[in-house]
């Protein structure tokens, strides 16, 4: 009876589970655009945070002490704060501190998109520079002497012999920080940017569906992070860390 | 075989307890108690709250419940209810009438009757004067600002398909939106806005509230089903306090110009019991 019972109830919620609702019509539109704007989101954070990650270690690592004290300032007032901050900050802040001209254009284009890729991009920016630091730190000293010795400059020793050395080795601790960045993406559901989450809480308002919704959801930050990491992996494998 | 037989019994007794029970006027009950048991909530200001000060409830909907009372020749008595319990305790007889909020709606029809609708409300827009929307029909292709997980984005939708809609966690950041320029109107429910656009202080000319509701929600008392002698002189009642003009007064003294919530004119009349679905009004 009680066995009986329970297939009752699993068949129950197998058959409310409306997987129509996920193969075609306007609410399969809104989650695919929502995922579309997820993965905007991840490609312009990524491809400009890592360089912008890899200028800030530099120039954390610069001999200069106004350009290392400047690039500390940036790292720990954004890693220090939540993202959710951050973003509130960049949506409801920074705006209104423009000239009225730019607002104006601004607020006419998609500002909460836009407002969404400068906070995640400089926090995660901030995150990066310091694995690609611990990186740098990880290739002996005597690579770097050894590239002065031979009369190159700083930044052609960094870039030619260190930076090439050091980005491999930090291969796994940045894959780590693009997974964040790209399950933090969700965050900005709460200045109103149309991203998979909020387009799952819209579904979900509008036809009450929430597992269907939330599952559609689950399934690709799911798969879209074991891409992420099969990369990774494959990079890896084709450059591998040199012995050091 | 003996304890199916005694179920029967059981079972037929109270069936026949529970017919006597229904069949029994509910009318003439209260007038033998000598009083009126009203459900109402008590927590929602203007319809039903606690004056700090007397510790009596006081409110719209409680001011038309003693009228009822008074017109029956009987005391009121006001019993609190949580949101959820208020049909189940009506349906129990735990209270007479419930005087609590209650938006009358066809899934409700068949559980419970409902009195003369005494209070219509709904989502309204607030739209920023200068951004040249003055109807509800100017939003298609616009930035419209709300908040996540309520009515307001379906309802919205229904009457503007091709709006362009931005919810965010709180109604208070929607609201800031708007006055940051990031949209041309606001969606929430009409009290809410009222009281939004009346902590704006002089900006406030900046903005209105369109005229239209986006849905209607009536609000009416709940009566047990089966009650047509008792629901006769609710609704008697609230003819005539139409007729006499003490209708509009106690719009005035709890929502409209007379309260702080200031809303417009009433734009109703105590008339009639019926409801129609989602249709958006003037």
């Amino acid at each position: 009876m009680a066995g009986c019972g329970r297939s009752n109830a699993l068949s129950d919620a197998m058959s409310s589970f409306h997987l129509s609702l996920l193969l075609s019509g306007p609410y399969q539109a809104m989650l695919f655009a929502g995922l579309r704007l997820s993965l905007t989101l991840l490609t312009v954070a990524f491809v400009v945070a890592l360089p912008l990650g890899v200028l800030i270690a530099l120039a954390r690592l610069s001999p200069f002490v106004f350009v290392r004290g400047i690039a500390i300032v940036f790292i720990e007032s954004q890693r220090n704060v939540p993202l959710l901050a951050h973003l509130l900050f960049w949506y409801f802040g920074a705006p209104e501190l423009l000239p009225d001209a730019a607002k104006q254009w601004l607020y006419a284009h998609d500002v909460e998109t836009i407002a969404a890729v400068v906070a995640i991009t400089l926090y995660y920016a901030a995150f990066m520079s310091e694995d690609v630091r611990s990186g740098v730190r990880a290739v002996p000293s005597v690579q770097f002497e050894a590239a002065r010795a031979l009369g190159l400059p700083w930044f052609s020793a960094m870039r030619r012999v260190v930076l090439p050395q050091a980005l491999r080795v930090t291969v796994p601790p940045l894959l780590s920080q693009t997974l964040n960045l790209w399950k933090d993406t969700s965050i900005a559901t709460v200045i109103g940017t149309a991203e998979l989450m909020y387009q799952a809480a819209k579904v979900e308002s509008a036809t009450f569906r929430s597992i269907e919704a939330f599952t559609f959801a689950t399934v690709s930050y799911l798969t879209v992070s074991l891409l992420i990491t099969a990369l990774a992996s494959g990079y890896s494998h084709r450059y591998p860390a040199r012995a050091l | 075989m003996r304890i199916s037989q005694l179920l029967k019994i059981l079972v037929a007794g109270v069936i026949a307890v529970g017919a006597v029970a229904a069949q029994a006027d509910q009318l003439a009950d209260i007038k033998a108690k000598g009083e009126i048991v009203f459900g109402t909530l008590g927590t929602d200001e203007p319809n039903s709250f606690i004056d700090p000060q007397t510790r009596d409830y006081v409110g719209y909907e409680i001011d038309i419940a003693k009228a009822v009372a008074k017109k029956i020749g009987v005391k009121p008595v006001f019993k609190q209810l949580a949101v959820a319990a208020r049909i189940p305790e009506l349906q129990q007889g735990h209270v007479d009438v419930l005087a609590a909020s209650l938006t009358h709606n066809k899934e409700r029809e068949s559980q419970i009757d409902f009195a003369l609708t005494d209070f219509i409300t709904g989502s309204k827009v607030l739209v920023v004067k200068s951004s040249g929307v003055h109807s509800i029909a100017d939003l298609a292709g616009k930035r419209v600002l709300t908040v996540k997980g309520g009515t307001q984005v379906p309802n919205l939708l229904r009457v503007v398909p091709t709006a362009q809609v931005i919810t965010f966690e709180t109604t208070q950041q929607a609201f800031q939106a708007l006055q940051q320029g990031k949209g041309v109107a606001y969606v929430n429910d009409e009290s809410s806005l009222y009281d939004d656009v009346h902590k704006l202080g002089p900006k406030a000319s900046d903005y209105e509230i369109l005229p239209q509701n986006l849905n209607v929600e009536p609000l009416a008392f709940g009566i047990r089903k089966g009650e047509p002698a008792l629901k006769a002189v609710i609704d008697g009642e609230l003819r005539e306090l139409e007729a006499s003009g003490e209708a509009n007064r106690l719009y005035d003294k709890w929502y409209g110009k007379d309260s702080k919530l200031k809303f417009g004119p009433r734009t109703f009349k105590f008339d009639t019991d019926k409801i129609e679905d989602d249709k958006v009004t003037g």
